[in-house]
């Protein structure tokens, strides 16, 4: 008897197990990842129609987040049928995970991220850790207003993009001041050298790794090395250890004429924002080189604050929208990503978002397009896009940027 | 009605009416605590949310705007309506918490049996490991069991943490709990019903409502299990919160905080007068 009732127990086991793989195999065949190379745009569109498009982002300016739920969201809605629910998540740690576990619990389909606003090491992780869908960045039709060959698109800090995430926006660093406090900003980094030292305590900036403060002492990384060209590439351990000596010496001699003697540092942007708007620092920096346009108009800085950029140019990055491997809604999704590069939705971008710099070249854009972003009314301190792109410094590879920032750590901050 | 009984009674009601003064003061101070604590603090917050040029040194806004409480009130920032998501959760997880609480809390409080211990750990285990070191584990069970991604699942997960406080509470009023009221309704000839509706539950309320409260306050300032297992498609005000909180835009993540903290004052104000704890059935909240 208890013989029997086992063999029956492994039959029902077998059978559940068998049609459970057969509906898994069923479903692989009809997976839009393995059709969707040879379909058409058209087709894409089709299927994309009434899919729901779950975009996580980051959701700290009200701007934006506005711009995404308005805006965008409704043209989607209404030319193509595709909804776009936002997800406001204060980091990419957020979805890495949330995609990683659903990796591991073995949930390939109906995951909960349809998109992403992704770049740099979360791109390189989540590409490293197969969570990507792709390459789909050149099935897209108006990445014809891109300059593709250039490598900026090629390459995401230093890691190959292979169409596994398609452009959303521009960001570059720019230096930010009050005009009525300063009248002629320090605009080379040899000139800044110079500045921190005669005014002591009026300059600092946040202790990297803040993705800012980051970024900001790799222009002095540059500067010793005597420009990017020779740390572009993937790392190289003698090239960093002669340069950083120079590096950390440099930091360290201006360290006594930080704010509060350099005895401390701002521990993120937001906090040098803050130190900035209250007058304790005179200088500031952001890599949105329309952020101080933004706070002007939400009201924490004055109306006199302006930017520039260094003569030997500023750092720039672009950041990206990249959609999981196990998204149900990838037809949609990459409908979105296409969207997002329409002549319509760019100028949009320019003219409500603050200036937001431009992935399209503007050359490319029709006509009327064309027109419409260069008469778009920026705020004074808002630079335009030809003295952004004209002054314009390459990102290091990610590894570069670990060891100078776990260097400055060592060898400024515990020094 | 003789006279000296008269005489003696006046000498009870005298006694009770100064203690009664006393617990007068009493609440009062409780009362100005609250205001102090609670009502005080949101005054600069309240500020902020209207400033809109604010530099150190000025002790006021310079200027001021509406623009964080438009935004607030734009139907594209989704605040009301992640306001109605978490009051739904919260409100679940509490009436949840009540149902399955109580009668935890009386076995914890009342009965002795093997394993009391153990099992009081584990209960109390969610409060002591925090919640972001098993996030990945809980994600990953709830995803194979379909609860991730939807609001029941949001629901159970804030269960987690929240339970335990509610058992804590139910169990430190049990352990005070005075049965024999109950055997005496009982032998007075009421059923089981009658006896929870008129001896339990007056004498254990007070309890519920603290851990109620608790339940409720825990639930609602939930943001890494909801994101996680809400998945973006449950969002909560604490999702929306923290996104600006950390953005520097502090006139927005001012507004929303006055919202956050909003059902916490009413909810305290509205079950103060059960925060004392004094009742027949009962001596105080014992081994809390």
């Amino acid at each position: 008897m208890k013989k029997h009732l086992f063999s029956v127990l492994v039959l029902i086991l077998t059978i559940t197990t068998l049609s459970v793989w057969s509906a898994s195999q069923a479903e692989a065949g009809d997976k839009f990842e393995d059709r969707f190379q040879k379909m058409s745009w058209n087709g894409i569109v089709a299927e994309a129609k009434g899919q729901d498009v779950y975009f996580y982002m980051w959701g700290g300016s009200d701007v934006i987040n506005n711009w995404v739920n308005g805006f965008y969201a409704s043209r989607l809605k209404s030319k193509y049928g595709v909804t776009i629910e936002m997800v406001p998540i204060t980091g990419a740690q957020v979805y890495v995970n949330k995609v990683l576990s659903e990796k591991q619990a073995g949930k390939n389909t109906r995951g909960a991220v349809d998109l992403m606003w992704i770049n740099g090491e979360n791109f390189k992780t989540m590409r490293q850790g197969n969570l990507l869908f792709g390459p789909y960045a050149h099935r897209l039709p108006n990445m014809k207003y891109l300059d593709a060959s250039d490598p900026a698109f090629q390459y995401d800090f230093g890691y190959p993009v292979e169409g596994y995430e398609s452009p959303y926006g521009a960001a570059q660093m720019v230096m930010i001041y009050d005009q009525a406090r300063i009248e002629n900003p320090p605009t080379s980094i040899k000139a800044l050298i110079q500045w921190i030292k005669t005014n002591p305590g009026k300059f600092t900036y946040p202790a990297p790794p803040d993705f800012t403060g980051s970024a900001f002492v790799r222009h002095f990384f540059y500067y010793v090395a005597g420009g990017p060209s020779s740390l572009m590439g993937a790392f190289d351990q003698a090239k960093f250890d002669e340069v950083s000596a120079k590096f950390y010496k440099l930091m360290n001699e201006l360290e006594p004429y930080l704010w509060r003697k350099g005895t401390t540092y701002p521990e993120d942007i937001t906090k040098l924002n803050e130190l900035f708007a209250n007058g304790e620092v005179l200088l500031n920096f952001n890599y949105s080189p329309g952020d101080a346009a933004s706070k002007v108009a939400a009201g924490k800085y004055p109306d006199s604050v302006r930017t520039f950029v260094f003569d030997g140019g500023t750092i720039g990055n672009i950041n990206y929208l990249a959609i999981p491997f196990n998204s149900s809604a990838k037809a949609a999704a990459m409908v979105a990503c296409n969207e997002m590069l329409s002549p319509e939705v760019q100028y949009s971008m320019a003219a409500v978002r603050n200036n937001w710099p431009l992935v399209v070249n503007v050359e490319k854009l029709p006509t009327e397009w064309k027109n419409k972003v260069n008469n778009i009314k920026r705020h004074p301190s808002v630079l335009s896009g030809e003295v952004l792109s004209t002054h314009q410094l390459p990102e290091l590879m990610a590894d570069w940027l670990v060891a100078i920032e776990k260097g400055w750590q060592k060898n400024v901050l515990e020094k | 009605m003789s006279q000296s009984a008269g005489l003696s009674k006046t000498g009870v009601i005298k006694k009770q009416s100064h203690k009664q003064r006393q617990s007068n003061v009493m609440r009062n101070i409780v009362l100005l605590g609250i205001i102090v604590g609670v009502i005080l603090p949101m005054i600069p917050q309240l500020l902020w949310s209207f400033s809109f040029r604010w530099y150190f040194p000025s002790l006021l806004p310079t200027e001021l705007s509406s623009r964080a409480w438009v935004y607030v009130a734009n139907p594209n920032s989704k605040i009301l309506e992640s306001f109605i998501v978490s009051l739904i959760i919260a409100l679940s997880v509490t009436a949840i918490g009540i149902v399955v609480g109580v009668p935890a809390g009386k076995a914890l409080g009342m009965y002795k049996f093997r394993g009391k211990e153990l099992i009081e750990l584990i209960i109390l285990a969610p409060t002591i490991v925090p919640g972001l070191a098993v996030i990945m584990g809980i994600q990953i069970l709830f995803i194979r069991f379909g609860l991730s991604d939807n609001i029941v699942g949001v629901i159970i997960v804030h269960l987690l943490p929240s339970l335990p406080y509610m058992i804590i509470s139910m169990a430190g009023v049990f352990a005070n709990y005075d049965p024999q009221f109950e055997e005496q309704a009982r032998s007075l000839g009421a059923n089981a019903i009658k006896t929870f509706y008129y001896i339990t539950l007056p004498v254990i309320f007070p309890g519920i409502v603290v851990g109620a409260m608790f339940t409720f306050l825990i639930s609602w300032s939930q943001y890494i299990l909801t994101i996680m297992v809400g998945g973006g498609r449950v969002i909560t005000l604490p999702v929306l919160l923290f996104s600006f909180a950390g953005s520097g835009d502090n006139a927005i993540a001012s507004a929303l905080s006055i919202i956050f903290v909003l059902p916490a004052i009413v909810i305290l104000i509205v079950t103060s007068k059960y925060l004392s704890g004094k009742s027949g059935g009962m001596g105080g909240f014992g081994s809390i």
